[in-house]
C-alpha cells in the first residue's frame, strides 16, 4: 500500500488496548495511529517550548545594560532562533498535534487521512527540529559565520516547513472528506473549523517562507552569498512570519480551542455560532502576511492595506470575545483550569491585537525601536501557548484516560497570565520610550521584567507538560467517555482514551452539538 | 405474481480523500512559486527602475525553447486527461498509453529546460538574475519530477489492477498535481521568458 493510501476504515475494537500517553518505542516508531502521532507532537513541542522561552529570555538579556554576557551576534542569533523556534517548533506543532489527535474524533472519523503520511510528517518535523537546534548552536544561525552550519540550518528549516505542511494537509483532508453523515461544514466543532481556517492560511503562506529559504540557500551555497544569502540580511527575508499580520495566523486554531473549552465548561451552546465562524474566517483572512515582506517591500508598514489589516483585526477578535462571553452568561461556568486558561488566552489575544492595532498607526511611531513589535510577538505567542495549554488540559483526559491534577492547571493559569502580561506588555511599554523621555531610565528594568515573563512562560509550558503526564500516572482518577459531563461534540462520545477505530456506529449529526441533541 | 423490486442501493459514500489531499498539496506547491515569482518581479522592477537592463550583458533568454516547452506541457494536459477519461471507462490500454505519453512529454520538458540553460549562458554567480532564474526553473523541474513519479506510481498501481471505472482516485489525483505543475510553468513562461 502506498504512502498516499488511507488506511481502510476499521471498526471499533472494544478489546483493543488503548494507547498510553507515553507509547512504547516500538509503537512510536511503527505507528500510523493518529492518537500516538498527535500525542508525540504535543509532548515534543512542549519540551521545545521550555527551551524556546529560556532562549528568548537570554537573548533579551543583551538589551540590559552595556556589558552583556552574550556577544551582539550571539544574542541576535539566539533571538532569531528562538523567535522562529517558538513558531515552527512549538506553536504550530502543538496545534497540529492537537489537530491530528482531536480533529478525526470531532468529525467522527476512524482515523486521520493519510495516517502514514501524518506519521512521516511528525518524524520529519522532529528530525528537522533536532538538526535546526544543533546547527544553530554551532554558529549556523542566520548570519552565522560557519557556512556549512548555515546551510544545515536552512535545510533543517525547509524540512520543518515541508513536514508541517504535510501534517496540515492530513488534518485538513480529514476535516474536509471524513466527516460523519450530517456534519456539514457549518456544524463542525469550533476547533476543527479553526484548524481548517488556520491550516488553509498555513498552506498558503508557509510555502512562501520556503521560497525565501530556497533563495537564501541557493545564493549562500552556489553564488557566494552576496544577495539573498548575505549574512546581514538573511533573517530580514524570513522575519515577516514573526510580525503582524502573519503572526496571527499561528493563533487561529487557538481561537477554536478557546470556543470549544468555554462552550463545554459553561455547559451552554454557543449563541450566534455562524457569526463566530465568520469571525474566525475573517481573523484568518486578515492574517495573510506573506506579501508583507520588509526585505522585498521596505515601505510595507506605510502601506494602507497593511495598516488597515492591523486595525481591522480588532473586529473579529471583539466578535469572538463577545460570542464566548455570552456563553458565560447563558451557562453555568465550571471553575476548572482549562476554562481559566481559555480566558487567559482570550485576554492575551485581545491585548496582542490591540498592540497590533497601535503598531499599525503610523503617527504613534511605535515601529521605531522594534521592541514594541517584539512585545506584540510575545503577547501573540503567549496567547497561543495559553490556548494550547487550555486544549491540553481540556482534552487531556481523552488523551490519557485519566484526570490530570487540576491544581497544577490552576497554577498554570496564574503563571501564563503573569508570563504573557509581563513578557509582552513590558516590552510594549519600552516601545513608547521615544515619546515619553521619563521611560528612558526604566528601560533596563522593563526588559528584565520581560525576561522574567519569558521565564514564566517557559514554566507554563513545563506545567502543561506535567499536567498531561499527571493524567497518565497510576492512580489518576479515571476519565469517563464524557470526561467533563457536559461534552457537546463527538470526541466525548468515544471512550477515554479512544480505542482503535475510535467509534462504533454514529447517529446522523443534526446540529453542531450532537451530544446535547442526544440528551434532549 | 408480482415481481419483488428491491429498493435502490444507497449511494456509495466515497470520500475522495486522495484527490482532496493532493489538491491541498498542489496548492501549497503553487504558493512556493507564487512567492518565488513575486520576489523575481520585485527584484526585476528594482533593477529596471535603476536604469539598467534586467539581463546582464551577453545573456540571452530565447523564446523558442520556452514556447516549445509550453506547447509540450499543454499537450501533456490533454494526455493526462485522456488517462483519467480512459480509466473512468475501464479502458486500461488507453490509460497506460496516455500515462506513458504524459511521462514522455515530461522527460522532453526536462531535456528542453537543460538545453535552455545551456543556451542562456547565465552564470548562477553573475548576480541576482542568475540566482532567481535558476532557483525558479530548477524548482519547477523538481515539481515536474515529483509529478512524473506520482503519475508513474499510479500507472504501476493501475497495472496492478487497483483502479477501476468506479475507483480511480489515484489517477485523478496525479492529474490534479500535473495540472498544477503546468499552471506553474504558465506563470514562469509569462513572467521570466515572455516579459524579460
Amino acid at each position: 500500500m502506498a504512502l498516499t493510501d488511507t488506511r481502510p476504515e476499521t471498526g471499533t475494537d472494544a478489546s483493543a488496548v488503548a494507547p498510553s500517553v507515553v507509547p512504547s518505542p516500538l509503537t512510536i516508531f511503527g505507528t500510523g495511529d493518529h492518537k500516538a502521532v498527535g500525542t508525540f507532537y504535543v509532548l515534543a513541542a512542549l519540551v521545545f517550548g521550555i527551551a524556546g522561552w529560556v532562549a528568548a529570555a537570554l537573548s533579551l538579556g543583551h538589551e540590559v545594560g552595556s556589558n552583556s554576557f552574550l556577544s551582539g551576534s550571539t544574542a541576535m542569533q539566539l533571538g532569531q532562533t528562538s523567535n522562529l523556534g517558538l513558531i515552527l517548533l512549538v506553536i504550530v506543532p502543538l496545534f497540529l498535534g492537537l489537530g491530528t489527535y482531536i480533529v478525526p474524533l470531532q468529525v467522527g472519523a476512524s482515523t486521520v487521512a493519510f495516517p502514514r503520511a501524518a506519521a512521516a510528517a511528525m518524524w520529519t518535523w522532529l528530525l528537522s527540529s533536532g538538526v535546526f537546534i544543533v546547527a544553530s548552536f554551532i554558529d549556523g544561525g542566520f548570519g552565522g559565520s560557519r557556512d556549512k552550519s548555515v546551510s544545515l540550518t536552512l535545510m533543517a528549516l525547509a524540512g520543518l516547513i515541508v513536514a508541517l505542511l504535510l501534517g496540515t494537509v492530513c488534518v485538513l483532508t480529514t476535516a474536509v472528506t471524513l466527516r460523519t453523515p450530517g456534519m456539514t461544514l457549518d456544524r463542525v466543532p469550533m476547533f476543527t473549523f479553526s484548524m481548517l481556517v488556520g491550516g488553509a492560511i498555513w498552506l498558503l503562506t508557509l510555502p512562501v517562507l520556503l521560497a525565501n529559504l530556497l533563495l537564501i540557500w541557493v545564493d549562500h551555497r552556489y553564488s557566494g552569498g552576496t544577495i539573498f544569502g548575505a549574512a546581514a540580511i538573511q533573517f530580514d527575508q524570513v522575519s515577516w512570519i514573526t510580525h503582524e499580520p502573519q503572526i496571527y495566523a499561528f493563533l487561529i486554531p487557538g481561537l477554536g480551542v478557546v470556543a470549544d473549552v468555554i462552550a463545554t465548561l459553561t455547559g451552554a451552546r454557543l449563541g450566534q455560532r455562524n457569526i463566530l465562524l465568520l469571525a474566525i474566517g475573517a481573523f484568518g483572512v486578515l492574517s495573510v502576511g506573506a506579501w508583507a515582506q520588509p526585505a522585498i517591500y521596505p515601505s510595507v508598514s506605510d502601506d494602507l492595506v497593511w495598516q488597515a489589516m492591523g486595525v481591522l483585526m480588532l473586529l473579529p477578535t471583539l466578535l469572538l470575545v463577545g460570542g464566548v462571553a455570552k456563553a458565560f452568561k447563558d451557562g453555568k461556568p465550571s471553575l476548572k483550569s482549562p476554562l481559566g486558561l481559555a480566558v487567559v488566552s482570550l485576554l492575551l489575544t485581545l491585548l496582542a491585537v490591540l498592540a497590533g492595532a497601535l503598531l499599525a498607526i503610523t503617527p504613534l511611531e511605535l515601529r521605531v525601536s522594534g521592541l514594541f513589535a517584539t512585545g506584540q510577538f510575545v503577547l501573540v505567542i503567549a496567547a497561543a501557548l495559553s490556548a494550547a495549554a487550555a486544549g491540553i488540559g481540556y482534552w487531556g483526559p481523552k488523551m490519557t484516560g485519566g484526570h490530570s491534577a487540576d491544581g497544577l492547571g490552576k497554577l498554570n493559569v496564574l503563571v501564563l497570565l503573569g508570563g504573557g502580561a509581563l513578557g509582552g506588555l513590558s516590552l510594549c511599554v519600552v516601545g513608547f520610550s521615544h515619546r515619553f523621555t521619563g521611560l528612558d531610565g526604566a528601560h533596563d528594568a522593563l526588559v528584565v521584567v520581560s525576561m522574567i515573563g519569558c521565564a514564566l512562560l517557559a514554566l507554563g509550558g513545563a506545567l502543561a507538560l506535567l499536567g498531561l503526564l499527571s493524567g497518565a500516572r497510576k492512580g489518576a482518577p479515571e476519565a469517563a467517555a464524557d470526561a467533563w459531563g457536559t461534552g457537546q461534540t463527538l470526541e466525548w462520545a468515544c471512550s477515554s482514551p479512544p480505542p482503535t477505530g475510535n467509534f462504533g456506529d454514529l447517529a446522523v449529526v443534526r446540529s453542531p452539538e450532537p451530544l446535547l441533541d442526544e440528551e434532549a | 405474481m408480482t415481481a419483488h423490486v428491491l429498493p435502490p442501493a444507497p449511494a456509495v459514500q466515497r470520500p475522495r480523500v486522495l484527490v482532496v489531499g493532493t489538491a491541498f498539496a498542489a496548492a501549497a506547491s503553487f504558493m512556493v512559486f507564487v512567492g518565488l515569482i513575486g520576489i523575481y518581479l520585485a527584484a526585476r522592477a528594482d533593477v529596471i527602475a535603476s536604469g539598467t537592463a534586467w539581463l546582464p550583458k551577453g545573456v540571452t533568454v530565447p523564446l523558442q525553447q520556452p514556447n516549445t516547452m509550453f506547447i509540450t506541457l499543454i499537450m501533456s494536459v490533454f494526455t493526462m486527461q485522456w488517462a483519467v477519461a480512459a480509466i473512468a471507462k475501464n479502458d486500461r490500454v488507453n490509460a497506460y498509453l496516455a500515462m506513458g505519453l504524459t511521462l514522455m512529454l515530461g522527460i522532453a520538458t526536462i531535456v528542453m529546460t537543460t538545453y535552455l540553460w545551456y543556451l542562456m549562458k547565465l552564470d548562477i554567480a553573475s548576480g541576482i538574475q542568475g540566482v532567481l532564474i535558476y532557483t525558479i526553473t530548477g524548482a519547477h523541474i523538481v515539481m515536474l519530477v515529483v509529478a512524473m513519479i506520482f503519475v508513474a506510481l499510479m500507472g504501476l498501481r493501475a497495472l496492478g489492477g487497483q483502479f477501476t471505472a468506479r475507483q480511480h482516485d489515484g489517477i485523478t489525483a496525479a492529474a490534479v498535481f500535473w495540472y498544477a505543475m503546468v499552471a506553474v510553468y504558465a506563470l514562469i513562461w509569462i513572467s521570466i521568458y515572455v516579459t524579460k
